[in-house]
């Protein structure tokens, strides 16, 4: 039921819901990259190199005349595959420290020590000290970013299942001798699904800026990708020249988050209203 | 209050030697051997084994960590590969510039994100209210490099009013004219931490507006601005105090990315460049540094959080 | 002329053009140095009619809709907002249901008496703690000048609402609004908080209005009392008059639910049906779906009042007409 109650946030918000069909469009983008690109996202075409937006090249060329539209488009993909992965490693993580050190009192002890000592580093600082372990890569860059919300939601997972574990009927499954498995997994867990749905969103939102920052800084996505935060990172130094290349990625990074924020704050509405403080979104 | 903010830096204590330790190991398990990126291409076989045995790299990794943290805790942080200075002197050569930037961008955090929160609290639904926490959540949506990428290229290059790059110290020439280099930096930095801050204050304002005790402020027949200042605002700033560590771990981070786009000589753009140069010890003694200003930062939150509201005792 | 006369007051919920009535037609009147109880069912709108006559109404979603009040020959729903608030908490004041939440924690208690009085009276802040010490002493709190640095949080539920009372009576108001005012509270110390504020009616002469779900507490303090029902008054008599003969049959209900030291528990009567949602709409008579003695009528026609001697008003159809 609770669930269920997650679609109607939309009906009384107008720009979450617009977000919404956004992020729609960005899913269509990625899906359907290589029928809507009109040019190879890494062709180059040093004659057309800088171009201004028109012409064949609705948004212009970049110093190596790739078509900026089509990297756009393709960048899309990017953005979706940092964000699902992000989410799905910290949330697979996150939640699973989080609801066993919550139940587990001492194994909690622990678990939650070392998730300590995890937040004592701000998170794109630890990013940045995992990062210079491992090779630049989509799946490092996942799991880098991964890691860092993986801290924030066993965080909050702990504060939930605490809440949960003194519920009556938490209590009543255990008593009638159901099995740790089975009160964590069949009793415990539904009732955090809303609000690991609203915590998803935020992340994969927090996660496109993380992973455009690293790009940035040279530390991300190998910059052979076409990625926003690649195509900004290498379109600095042509600022002046060639605003257009900062333009179209930058708007569609910032749309997109934007989007996935109003759509994370709608939901956090329609919680329950006791984890609705636990969750810090925008 | 000091009893317990003695008590609270012990109990800090097994927090940063963990972290102090994943800092070093870390840092150990980079691909590439430092003495062999220092020297270059061109060095020999023998050249390399030489500096690694004089940076004491061959030595068992907990030799070299109980070394650096017996050093670390003397205040000797080691020497950087890169300027071969004590890292401490590295840092300390950054310390001015993230200094003054981290209190500009504080000053305009409160300045607007305050004053903001409040009025979109106060006016609560209304078209004041839905621009404010609208346009706030769109700042925070905005990569922090692109912001300043995009001001730079309005403020500096097509007007020319401010400069693009850089900071010469307050005590060169200039003098606190200087400050002006920082003035996009720190706009940039604060843009997304005060739509945090307003983001706060407005939601901590209507928490607050909700219980009863300001219905009974109001049945005193006071002014609704006292009832706002001394019932609302005063009960939420609980909230926002204990936001303000968040506040310092997300400003650090922003700083990284900022001062590199701004190419500020600050404390962030070392670690970025530290961790491309492979400059061990600056990288480890950098982000103890911080490490250890993050907890002291937030230690303060609590002992604010304390001294607002009389409910939490300091036992 | 009477200190607080409510006349045809009408409350709706809801903004533009969905306004939903929560309270309709009330009037009454409040004698100076008299009680009036108001009693009811949760939801049945008592709460928003103190909240209304007191003007704490303003900025929610409910507002008054219709009718007056007039308090102290003024009539405070065209009164500009500064000198409604002038009244509030000088000449009028009010004390809530939950003594828990209604101080504010993070400020003495000293100083929240001190900044009603400061706010109507010119008076020093020394003079002011000096005053507010006065005043716990009158609210019968021990040790009353060490209490006025202690914080909410370090005082018991009863405590808190005798630190309510002393802020409420700091400026001598005529008239006293206490919503609920020992519903959260235990039994002892119910009683000795209706017994201080008996007391402190009869030391002031202020008039109080009692709002309550409690008739037990209502018929121990108040000489006059209505009943409301959906929004309602449905009967208001003297208090003697209405428990000596109950005339509508709401009332009749509420009173037998009053348990009886001496009747047999496990017979305790009590009035059919549940309470209707708010939003529910209801023809004819409000109460008749619950009542014992409703008829076709009851559920077409909405009943007028009919009045009976000693100014005993009933809402209904089919009023009890002899006292039995």
């Amino acid at each position: 039921m609770n669930t269920l109650a997650l679609f109607n946030p939309f009906s009384g918000r107008r720009l979450a819901f617009l977000g919404l069909v956004w992020l729609g469009f960005i899913l269509i983008c990625a899906l359907a990259a290589p029928l809507l690109a009109p040019f190879d996202p890494l062709a180059i075409a040093p004659v057309d190199r800088l171009s201004e937006p028109g012409g064949s090249y609705w948004f212009g060329t970049d110093n190596f005349g790739r078509d900026t539209l089509s990297r756009c488009i393709y960048g899309a993909r990017m953005a979706l595959i940092i964000g699902l992965g992000t989410v799905a490693v910290s949330l697979t993580a996150g939640s699973l420290i989080g609801m066993l050190s919550a139940y587990f009192t001492r194994l909690g002890h622990v678990l939650m020590r070392v998730i300590d000592v995890l937040m004592a580093f701000p998170a794109l600082l630890l990013a940045l000290v995992l990062m210079t372990l491992l090779e630049r890569s989509v799946a490092n860059t996942i799991i880098v970013i991964g890691i860092v919300y993986t801290t924030t939601t066993a965080r909050i997972l702990f504060g939930m299942t605490l809440k949960l574990k003194n519920e009556v009927f938490v209590e009543a499954a255990v008593c009638s001798g159901a099995g740790h498995c089975s009160v964590l997994f069949r009793h415990i867990l539904p009732n955090l699904i809303s609000p690991l749905l609203v915590q998803a969103s935020f992340i994969f939102a927090f996660a496109q800026l993380q992973a455009a920052a690293l790009d940035f800084l040279g530390l991300g996505l190998p910059p052979e990708i076409p990625s926003w935060g690649n195509m900004l990172s290498e379109s600095r130094i042509y600022v002046t020249r060639a605003p257009w290349l900062l333009i179209f990625p930058g708007i569609l990074i910032i749309f997109s988050v934007f989007s996935m924020n109003l759509v994370g704050d709608a939901l956090r509405d329609s919680i329950d209203p006791r984890f609705k403080d636990d969750i810090a979104g925008v | 209050m000091l009893a317990y903010a003695i008590k609270r830096i012990f109990v800090l204590i097994p927090t940063l030697l963990a972290a102090s330790l994943l800092v070093f190991v870390f840092i150990h398990l980079i691909p590439g051997d430092p003495a062999a990126v220092l020297l270059g291409d061109t060095a020999t076989p023998e050249e390399v084994a030489q500096l690694t045995r004089e940076m004491g790299l061959d030595k068992p990794l907990y030799t070299q960590f109980v070394l650096w943290l017996g050093n670390f805790l003397q205040g000797d942080l080691g020497t950087s590969i890169f300027f071969q200075e004590p890292v401490l002197s590295v840092i300390a050569d950054g310390a001015e510039t993230s200094i003054l930037l981290a209190v500009m961008t504080m000053f305009w955090i409160v300045i607007f994100g305050v004053p903001i929160g409040v009025v979109s609290a106060t006016r609560h639904g209304t078209w004041i209210d839905q621009l404010s926490s609208g346009g706030a959540m769109f700042a925070a949506s905005i990569p922090t490099f692109w912001l300043g990428l995009y001001l730079i290229l309005i403020f500096s290059v097509t007007l020319g009013w401010l400069p693009s790059s850089g900071f010469p110290s307050l005590s060169d020439e200039g003098g606190l004219t200087n400050l002006r280099y920082l003035l996009l930096p720190s706009l940039t930095l604060a843009a997304p931490n005060a739509a945090l801050i307003i983001r706060l204050v407005r939601a901590s304002m209507l928490d607050v507006q909700r219980e009863d005790h300001v219905r009974t402020a109001r049945a005193k027949g006071l002014h609704p601005l006292r009832v706002a200042y001394a019932h609302v605002f005063r009960n939420a700033l609980i909230a926002v105090a204990a936001a303000f560590g968040f506040t310092f771990a997300a400003l650090v981070s922003e700083a990284v990315v900022t001062e590199t786009v701004f190419s500020l000589p600050g404390v962030g753009r070392l670690v970025v460049q530290s961790i491309l140069r492979r400059d061990y010890p600056v990288i480890q003694g950098v982000i103890l540094v911080i490490v250890i200003l993050y907890m002291i930062t937030n230690l303060l939150v609590d002992l604010a959080y304390a001294w607002l509201d009389p409910r939490v005792s300091l036992k | 002329m009477a200190l607080l006369e409510v006349r045809n007051l009408c409350i709706a919920v809801g903004s533009g053009g969905a306004l939903l009535p929560v309270v309709e037609d009330v009037s009454f009147t409040v004698e100076a140095g008299r009680t009036l109880g108001i009693v009811g069912e949760s939801g049945c709108g008592k709460s928003l009619t103190s909240l209304a006559i007191m003007g704490l109404l303003e900025g929610s979603q409910v507002r008054i809709t219709g009718g007056e009040i007039r308090f102290a020959g003024r009539e405070l729903t065209k009164l500009p907002a500064a000198e409604r608030r002038a009244i509030m908490g000088d000449q009028m004041a009010m004390i809530f249901q939950e003594p828990m939440t209604s101080l504010n924690p993070v400020y003495r208690i000293g100083d929240q008496i001190v900044e009603v009085l400061r706010q109507h009276r010119s008076m020093s802040r020394r003079d002011a703690l000096v005053r507010a010490a006065e005043l716990l002493a009158l609210v019968r709190i021990p040790g009353p000048a060490e209490r006025l640095k202690s914080y909410p949080h370090q005082l018991s539920g009863g405590m808190r609402q005798r630190v309510m009372i002393a802020m409420a009576i700091a400026c001598d108001p005529s008239l006293l609004i206490a919503d609920e005012p020992t519903t959260a509270l235990d039994v002892t110390v119910q009683a000795q908080i209706l017994d201080l504020l008996a007391d402190l009616q009869a030391r002031t002469g202020m008039a109080v209005v009692l709002i309550s779900h409690d008739l037990g507490v209502i018929a121990e303090t108040c000489q006059t009392i209505a009943v409301m029902y959906r929004g309602r008054i449905v009967e208001s008599a003297s208090a003697a008059g209405l428990f000596a003969a109950p005339r509508h049959p709401y009332t009749s209900g509420l009173m037998a639910s009053i348990p009886d030291a001496d009747a047999d528990c496990e017979t305790l009567p009590a009035i059919a049906g549940r309470v209707p949602r708010i939003d529910e709409r209801i023809g004819g008579c409000a109460f008749h779906p619950r009542c014992p003695r409703a008829a076709s009528r009851c559920a077409i026609e909405p009943p007028a009042t009919a009045t009976y001697p000693e100014d005993h008003v009933v809402l209904c159809h089919f009023p009890e007409e002899a006292a039995p």
